[in-house]
């Protein structure tokens, strides 16, 4: 089983076993085939050099939707603009995020500096944010209802698995800032 | 938040260490938005916390009472600005997963009274 996350002198250390490595991985390269952008091929080197993208719409999938929200609520026109301005950087931001996620499965012991640290924070936050999506959970209700599922010999469809690796997900992270709030405390 | 610095051998010289500029003043201070943090069921109160401690540099109080407010309440200003500056701060939180939005402060843009300290709640 892994171990939570805890901030010691060598930094912030976890542990994690082979298979929980090989899920993470997994969840984390769902999310970056998410955030890919369709055609990346032939576009002009000009949009790709100042992130402005007019073909930008808002996107369809509700979990997508999720990670790149409107930045307005009730102004559809000004949400539209400033997404194509800015959403080709977020992905980026958040692909870079989960990559640097990733390239720290490679070992059982897991040792993390601030900025592995943060980012393994966001990976595992929209790893969550998509597996929430997946599971329709739309309130604390919901919430707490997948949060019973803790016992992996209840695994017997593919909702109860979902509900399963997302409280595994949510007890990494919680772990993981718990460890990155103590390490501010002492920083200062 | 690293900082890079590269220097080749041939600028000892010409490094500035005496001013540093600021582009706020080109912003004016008196047009008020607001950052809007929507309350959702998956972001951990924690990890909540743990962003606008690290992003805006609140104190762990000023954090925690901004974080419950948005599980209270539902949403909670978190911070002022000019609309670049709040747009800013949005995309950022974007990046870590929080659900942000920007809105024009209520009460017309003349009145000024909710940026600063006594502003409403909720």
């Amino acid at each position: 089983m892994a171990k939570a996350f805890k901030y010691g002198l060598k930094g912030i250390t976890g542990y994690l076993e082979p298979a929980e490595r090989e899920l993470l991985r997994s969840l984390i390269d769902d999310v970056i085939s998410m955030l890919e952008p369709a055609e990346s091929a032939s576009e002009d080197p000009l949009t790709a050099l100042i992130g402005l993208d007019m073909n930008v719409q808002e996107p369809s999938d509700r979990a997508l939707r999720r990670l790149l929200p409107n930045v307005t609520r009730n102004d559809d026109a000004a949400a539209l603009e400033f997404r194509q301005l800015t959403e080709r950087s977020l992905r980026e931001n958040k692909i870079g995020a989960l990559r640097a996620a990733a390239l720290g499965l490679d070992t059982n012991e897991v040792v993390l500096s601030p900025a592995d640290a943060r980012h393994w924070s966001q990976a595992l936050n929209d790893v969550r944010l998509v597996l929430a999506e997946r599971l329709d959970i739309r309130d604390d209700a919901d919430a707490e209802h997948v949060h019973t599922m803790q016992d992996w010999s209840q695994a017997e469809d593919v909702e109860s698995y979902l509900a399963l690796v997302y409280n595994f997900t949510t007890w990494l992270q919680e772990s993981l800032v718990q460890a990155m709030l103590q390490s501010m405390e002492q920083r200062g | 938040m690293t900082l890079s610095v590269a220097l080749g051998p041939d600028t000892q010289e010409s490094t500035q260490t005496g001013t540093v500029t600021s582009t706020d003043a080109l912003t004016a201070p008196d047009i008020p938005w607001n950052l809007v943090i929507w309350n959702d069921p998956v972001n951990l109160m924690s990890y909540v916390s743990y962003v606008f401690q690290s992003y805006f540099g609140y104190s762990e109080p000023k954090a925690n009472k901004l974080m419950m407010e948005v599980h209270k309440k539902g949403r909670s200003i978190v911070a002022h600005g000019s609309k670049e500056q709040v747009e800013q701060h949005a995309v950022a939180m974007h990046g870590f997963g929080l659900w942000a939005t920007v809105e024009k402060a209520t009460g017309g843009g003349k009145d000024g009274g909710s940026g600063k300290g006594k502003g409403k709640r909720g």
